[in-house]
């Protein structure tokens, strides 16, 4: 399938987008490793963090395709302000409650995108997405159960669900924005429409919530594009691209 | 549960023992155990742990109270009655393991079979009955009603994954060739 420029820099852009926000949430997902509540949850949440990574990957290989740019080079070598992944995934990890309440949210949109995104016009793309959505099928399953457990739990597991979904919340409809290039991918078939996707998405987790008594606050979204970072951002890079900023040249690490 | 417990509570959670089935056909393995907060939880956990890379294609779980065990020494000495002993205890439906072998390190318990009985005892009795070959060093008793398996609808997002992902030794990622180098540059 060749694409038109204006559509290839439109899917460059989306594909960039798309692997940012896993990235980054794979990160701080793995910034959990030898901490979690208990020994099994530590590697269940590893696994999820690894497979993040992985989907990071698929998306940042299919742009490889279309302009030959470096998997590594991008998400070693770029400062804060050229990363465009949503804000709701850089925030710090908080506790367990806030992990669980974020991954729940993001597993959802990404549930919901890539059952759509599997038939894809763009053949690279819709097989990327059919790998990486039967395992998201399993990170739903997984923080569905915590934040139904923790919300259904003590006072104290409820309070917190209740302080996550609070701080959370204005970052949603970021992650459900439509973005600049999207009408493009759209009328070719490349993406589902994102409107579909946030409704569908939306439903979902007002469904979850309601059933669980748990109230999201009402409040504006936070402003501003996938150009615009929070210090957090800046911090997990600092951390992130430490050993690769050392020793640029280095063949392995 | 109590042995643990001290004045703040026991916050450890149950364990459960993890039952692994590898392909078609084959049956269900004893492969370890998890600590979770419910059966849902349990499954969850041991996929997690041991279904990540190994192929699988169904996991059960079980409460680890809820197995009973016993040896062939022990069924030999009559420590235990070994035929079933009056009971007042309903028949239900138990599933029976076996260890079969020393060979490897692991403690492989293989699932036989079914068997209804009245009671453990009993069920341990009605499987050497079912099941004469090979013969066991040790059986384990399950009632089937403590046992969830993994959803089957949900098959390929829980197994399909792992075939995807190999073990990846050190070489893979080139660590030691580049070491290599460096010591020869270095000499």
């Amino acid at each position: 399938m060749t694409l038109e420029p204006p559509v290839r820099e439109a899917l460059v852009a989306r594909l960039t987008a798309m692997a940012d926000d896993e990235l980054i949430l794979g990160h701080r997902d793995s910034e959990w490793t030898g901490h979690a509540p208990i020994l099994e949850e530590d590697i269940a949440l590893a696994n999820i963090a690894q497979d993040e990574i992985g989907h990071a990957l698929l998306w940042l290989e299919a742009r490889r395709e279309l302009d030959g740019s470096d998997p590594d080079a991008l998400v070693f070598g770029r400062g804060a302000g050229d990363w465009r992944n949503v804000r709701l995934v850089e925030l710090p990890k908080g506790d367990w409650a806030f992990t669980m309440v974020r991954q729940f949210l993001f597993d959802v949109f990404e549930c919901e995108l890539l059952s759509r995104l599997r038939h894809s016009r763009h053949v690279p793309l819709a097989e990327a997405a059919a790998k990486a959505a039967r395992e998201e099928v399993f990170h739903l399953r997984h923080s569905g159960l915590w934040v139904r457990r923790l919300a259904g739990g003590t006072a104290e597991s409820a309070r917190r669900v209740g302080a996550a979904v609070d701080l959370a919340w204005p970052y949603l409809p970021q992650l459900l924005a439509p973005q600049p290039g999207d009408a493009l991918l759209v009328e070719a078939g490349i993406v589902p429409s994102p409107a579909e996707v946030g409704a569908a998405a939306r439903e979902h987790i007002a469904t979850t919530f309601s059933e669980l008594g748990v109230a999201p606050p009402d409040v504006p979204p936070n402003p501003g594009g996938r150009e615009r970072h929070s210090e957090a951002l800046v911090a997990l890079l600092i951390d992130m691209q430490a050993v690769a900023r050392a020793d640029p040249a280095a063949e392995a690490w | 549960m109590t042995a643990h417990s001290d004045a703040r509570g026991d916050t450890q959670w149950p364990r459960w023992e993890v039952f692994k089935q590898d392909t078609e056909g084959s049956p269900h393995r004893a492969v370890g155990s998890v600590h979770a907060a419910d059966a849902e939880h349990a499954l969850l956990m041991a996929r997690s742990v041991y279904a990540r890379r190994p192929a699988a294609v169904s996991l059960w779980v079980a409460p680890s109270e809820s197995v009973y065990a016993r040896t062939a020494e022990q069924l030999q000495e009559g420590t235990v009655v070994a035929d079933a002993p009056a009971t007042t205890e309903p028949a239900r439906r138990y599933l029976a393991f076996r260890k079969t072998s020393h060979r490897r390190a692991m403690t492989f318990v293989d699932f036989a079979g079914e068997v209804s009985a009245a009671g453990p005892d009993a069920a341990v009795a009605a499987a050497r009955r079912a099941f004469p070959e090979p013969p066991a060093l040790a059986w384990w008793v399950v009632p089937a009603a403590a046992v969830t398996a993994s959803p089957e609808a949900e098959a390929e997002a829980w197994f399909e994954p792992a075939k995807g992902k190999t073990y990846k030794q050190q070489a893979e990622y080139g660590t030691l060739a580049a070491g290599r180098r460096r010591k020869g540059q270095t000499r």
